[in-house]
This record gives C-alpha cells, structure tokens and sequence, in this order.
C-alpha cells in the first residue's frame, strides 16, 4: 500500500486551453441566441409582475384570514316526516312533551295543497320559516312567520313539488344572538384533508401489496442466477422504471377518465407510480443485503425458513418500513396535487375555490395542507428514525 | 462429549469459471486438535473450509466427520449434522440489526422447532444458556445491546457464544482474528483455545501470522495454489519452509 501511494506517478500537466477569438464570438452569439428565443417563448414580462399586482392582491390579503370561523345564528330546529302518497310513508313520531314541537294536520299531501303547522314550545316573538328536504337531502325554503308572545303559532304551508315521494318539513326558528362556529369551508377542508390522507394511505397500501412480491423478482442477487431468472429481472426493472417515469399527475388525469373524478382515481394514480417508486427501492435494498448472516446461519443447521427468517428479514424490514412511511408521506403531498386534476382529496376543493374567486376559503383549503404535509413530513421523519 | 474426527480425502473444488481452488487435498483431524491452516490470499483456505460443512459443495472427494460421510448426506442430514458443527468468520457475520441476544440464540435454530422459531420464540432455559455463553466470552451485559454498536472484538466474541449455542463437535473458523488487532486477537484466540482445550472441541482454524500459530496450533497444514505443502506441528515451520509456503520474498511479521 505504502509502495503504491509513494510511485503513484505525477500527473502530466494539462496545457492551457487556447480559445480562438472567433470560436469564442460564435460561441457568445450562440448562446445569445439561445436565451434570446428561450425569453420570448417562455414569454417572460417582468413589467407584469409590478402593473399586476392589484390581481394577487386579493390572495395575499386573504391568506392571512383564512375562513375557518363562522358566525351562526342560534336556532331552534324541528323535523317531522311529510310525503305525498300514504304507502310507504314512515311512522309520525311521537311529539318532545316538552320544548319546541309542530303538528301537522295531515302527514299526507300532494303538490299544491295545503297543511296547517301548528307550533309551540318555541322562543317567543321570533322569526321563523319553514324549511322543505327532500329525498336526496336538498333543502327548499317555505313560508316564513313570527311567533307569538308564548311561543307558539299556526301556518297555513302550500305543499311544494318536489322529487320523490317521502319528504320532512322542517320548523327552523331563529333566536336572538349567534354562535362561533367552524365555518362550512373549514369542516369541508377538514373532511378532504381527512380523505387526502387516507387517500394516500390506500395508495401506498395497495402499491406495498404489489411492491413486496415484485422486488424480490427485481433483485438482481435472487435472481440473476438463472437465464430465466435474470430474464423475468430485466423486464420487471424495465416496467418498473417506464411507469416510474410518469408523472401520477398524468396518472391521474387517465385514471379520472377511466374511473371518474373523485378519491378512487386518487389511489389508482398514486398506488401505480408507488408500486414502481417502492419496487425499485425495495429490489435495490434486496440486493445490498450482507451475505455474510445468511452463510452463519446456514451452518447452524437452520433450516431455509429459518435462515430468512433470521438472517434476511431484519436486514430488509426496517428499511422497508422507512421507505413505506417516506412514500406515504409523499404521497399525502402528492395527493393534494393529484386533487387539482380530479383525483379528490383536498385539491379538487382548492381549484373548486380558486375559480371561484373564494380567496379566503382557499386559503383554508392552503393552510390546511401546508399544517398536514408538515405534520406528515415531522411524523415520518421521527419514525424512520427509530426504525433503521 | 469429545471433539470430532475429520477426514479429508481427495477433495477437489473446481469453481465454474475453471478455478482449481483445491486440488486433490487429503488430511486427518484428530479429536481435540487445534489445527490451524496457513496459506496465502487465495491459496484454498476458505474453500476448504466451506467444503467441510458443505456450504460449497466439493466438485470430488469425500469428507468423513467421525465416519459418516457428509459429502453423501441428503440435506435434512445434513442439517442435523451441522448442528454439531459451528463456524466463526473473519467478518463476524452477525445479524446487525438484531440484538446480540438473538444473534447467539440463532446458533440454536438447529434444534428448535421451525414454527416456533420463526417468531422469535425461545425457551427461557435456552434463554438462560445464551447469556451464559455471553458470560463466557466475557461480554453478558451486551445481551441486548444491537450487534452493531459493538466492537470488532465483542462482535468475533458474540460470533464464539453463537458457536458456543450449538454444543459443537468440530469448529471451522476461518481467519477470526484476521480484522482485528494484535491484542485483541489474543483475547479472541484465547476463547477458542479453550473451548478446544477445556471442552476438547477439535478446532480448524486458518490463521495469517506464523506467530499466532505456533503459540495456539498443536497441529498445522500449509496450503499453497489449492494444494497441501506442509503437514506437521507448528515449530516445525523453519526459514525454508517458510519461503516455501509463502514464496521467496516473503519476511515473517511478528505479532505480539
Ligand atoms: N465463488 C468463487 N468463484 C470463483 N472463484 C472463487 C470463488 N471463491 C473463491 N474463488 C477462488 O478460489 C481460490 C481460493 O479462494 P479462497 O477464498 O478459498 O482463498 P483463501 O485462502 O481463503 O484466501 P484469503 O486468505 O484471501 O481469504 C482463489 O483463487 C479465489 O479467487
Ligand atoms: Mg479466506
């Protein structure tokens, strides 16, 4: 070793390049107009980053007042059946014996007829409506009245058509003062960021299932060993890499086609792109296992079972866990991306908001994600810290 | 129990690229012999020893322990028969990631029920007998520290109290001391010597310095391009064989 450090010979001197003057002009003009072409395709306007601000100014403003609290008026609520044909029709339920109640008439009607709402037992000398559902959970608003000095009054409500047959009729009454409450914006953001991750967490579940099997045939060292075998490496590692390479964004436009917008498309895509992004990773870890455990254990005497049982899982489980969890973490990332293209989850709600002008809401929608990704990226971070 | 006899006759290992990594070797271990095997980088030492236990399969020649034949055994024989038969390395080959617990547990595998084991399963008497072994070698509290975040040293000494684990017959330990240093090769060697002398396990060992030779081996065999150039005891090794086994320019490097 000495020896070869001591004769290892000089290296010869490099001699000084010397640029012609015209080979260099040409070269200043070629780049010139490189970037010449690159400024007016890529259509580059400084001047419009200053004259339009007055367009962005609505979203910067409203980032920092994201909608997340709302005030709602109190109120006093009270449903009871109503349908259009008497079969089928479920049973009345028996009136509270105390608070507010209604009674109908008749529980019966057509479109264009008329019941009589009687209340009581609501606040006194406020203003109510009558509120229509029907099947689907869609919600029409009736008459509208006040209530007397004891709370009570009598409507006389024109049924109103609507689609199918068994319907509720609903009291709402409202009452003085009002109450802080999540916004609508910010329970939905909360349910798609919810889906989001569960998104991701279906997608990097259903890629493990496939992953597993096909690293073990994308190990070079299983399975090089054999002509067939090192056939089946090549084309598993070749598939593994062309589905690599496309991006889920475009995974998820085909899948939204196939499937329809929505979560479902969400998992394909991003369960697809990490079937291939978790192979490789996996194979690649197969293949760098350390031989030498696997020969101790061999001549103990165990058995084959054995042998992988201790000699080769604990070298590749907890790697595998670590690359599963930074893949979930990925994904929860990716998924909010994938939403914009019609994959669900909470993207789809922030495009939703963003074309309609609903800056505050996006902003929810953007806060949302910002709080979960970071949480993700510290959760798998801590995880994969234990674990290898 | 008393060591194991080892005969070796005409064993030839030719691997697929033509390599003739033994040829035509035949020798005789006694029972509670320290052999130690001596030759240079590539000269068969670790194929032979392979050859033995079978995790390389010998291209011809047949190999006795104690009179069965274990070039002709099926491999569930085979099995049983390398229960008695514990090996050491020059890379420790230790389970990394496990704890050090598990790594001498798992020179126990032999002898458990598969299904059991297969869950990290082992009876508190075997329990208790690994962290004797521990005791041995001199490192108990490392029980359940991770192999990793030991030592070369501690590392060779839990690969020992794996061997330890199989009651073995007959030790193969090819080149234990080989990444460790001088004073730590003693205390390494001198665990094996006394399983050898103690338990009378018969021991095969290839070792690089002359020195440690003479001062652990009662018996020795030079290999040399796959064949054997040298059988005798240790002190029998003068200047000329020396530059015989290990070639002309050769110098004999002291360890301490
Ligand atoms: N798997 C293999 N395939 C082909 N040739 C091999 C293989 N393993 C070893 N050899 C060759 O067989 C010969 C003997 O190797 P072996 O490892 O037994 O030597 P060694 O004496 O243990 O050497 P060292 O002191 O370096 O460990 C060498 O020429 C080596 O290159
Ligand atoms: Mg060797």
């Amino acid at each position: 070793m000495a020896n070869e450090t001591l004769t290892r010979p000089v290296p010869p001197a490099i001699p000084r390049a010397r640029v012609r003057p015209w080979t260099f002009f040409l070269m200043i003009v070629g780049l010139a107009a490189i970037y010449i072409y690159g400024w007016q395709v890529t259509q580059i306007n400084l001047g419009e980053l200053v004259t339009s601000t007055r367009l962005i100014r609505p979203l910067v403003r409203d980032l920092v007042r994201p909608d997340i609290l709302a005030r709602v008026p109190l109120r006093q609520e009270v449903r009871v059946p109503f349908s259009f044909t008497p079969e089928g029709a479920p049973p009345m339920p028996a009136p509270a014996a105390d608070g507010p109640r209604i009674a109908l008439s008749a529980p019966v009607g057509r479109p264009g007829q008329t019941v009589t709402v009687r209340g009581e037992g609501f606040a006194p000398g406020r203003p109510g409506q009558i509120i229509w559902t029907d099947q689907s959970g869609s919600s029409a608003p009736g008459e509208e009245f006040v209530t007397d000095g004891e709370g009570r009054f009598t409507v006389p409500v024109e049924v109103i058509d609507l689609i199918g047959q068994h319907h509720t009729l609903g009291v709402q009454v409202t009452l003085q003062g009002s109450a802080l409450r999540p916004s609508s914006a910010f329970t939905l953001v909360l349910a798609r960021l919810v889906e989001t991750v569960f998104l991701a967490l279906m997608g990097t579940t259903i890629a493990v299932l496939f992953a597993v099997p096909l690293s073990f045939l994308g190990a070079k060292n299983l399975m090089a060993r054999t002509p067939v075998g090192a056939a089946v490496y090549v084309v598993v590692r070749t598939i593994l890499n062309i589905t690599r390479s496309i991006e889920p964004l475009i995974m998820a436009t085909v899948f939204a086609v196939w499937v329809g917008i929505g979560p479902f498309a969400g998992v394909l895509a991003l369960g697809l792109h990490s079937i291939a992004s978790l192979g490789k990773l996996y194979s690649e870890q197969i293949e760098s296992i350390d031989p030498g455990p696997i020969e101790a254990i061999t001549a103990t005497g165990a058995s084959p079972l054995q042998v992988v049982r201790y000699a080769v899982v604990p070298q590749i489980v907890p790697p595998f866990i670590a690359f599963t969890i930074y893949r979930w973490d990925i994904n929860v990332r990716m998924s909010t991306v994938i939403g914009m293209v019609g994959g669900g989850g909470v993207g789809f709600l922030l495009i939703q908001y963003i074309n309609l002008l609903q800056w505050r809401q996006a902003a929810t929608a953007v806060w949302g994600i910002t709080i979960v990704v970071a949480a993700m990226d510290y959760f798998s971070a801590k995880v994969r810290e234990k674990v290898v | 129990m008393a060591g194991a006899t080892v005969r070796i006759e005409h064993l030839t290992k030719l691997y697929p690229d033509g390599t003739r990594a033994l040829d035509d070797v035949s020798f005789e271990v006694h029972p509670g012999d320290f052999l130690v095997i001596i030759g240079l980088s590539g000269s068969g030492k670790s194929t032979l020893m392979r050859c033995i236990n079978r995790l390389i399969e010998p291209t011809s020649g047949k190999i006795y322990i104690d009179d069965v034949e274990i070039t002709a055994l099926p491999v569930g024989e085979l099995r049983k028969l390398r229960r008695q038969i514990g090996m050491i390395f020059q890379q420790f080959n230790l389970v990394k990631r496990s704890s050090v617990l598990t790594n001498v547990l798992a020179g126990r595998l032999g002898y458990v029920p598969a299904g059991w084991s297969l869950t990290n399963y082992f009876p508190s008497d075997l329990r208790l007998r690994a962290v004797e072994s521990l005791t041995r070698v001199g490192i108990p509290e490392k029980a359940h520290t991770r192999a990793d975040q030991l030592s070369g040293g501690q590392q060779q000494r839990v690969g020992i109290a794996r061997a330890l684990m199989q009651e073995p017959r007959l030790i193969l330990a090819d080149e234990p001391v080989a990444s460790l240093d001088p004073a730590t090769s003693h205390s390494v060697l001198k665990y094996i010597e006394e399983m050898n002398r103690r338990d009378g396990i018969t021991v095969m060992c290839a070792l690089h310095f002359l020195s440690l030779a003479r001062r652990y081996g009662t018996r020795l065999i030079a290999l040399k391009g796959g064949r054997i150039v040298f059988t005798g005891y240790p002190k029998d090794i003068d200047e000329a064989r020396f530059r015989e086994i290990y070639g002309e320019e050769a110098v004999e490097v002291e360890i301490a």
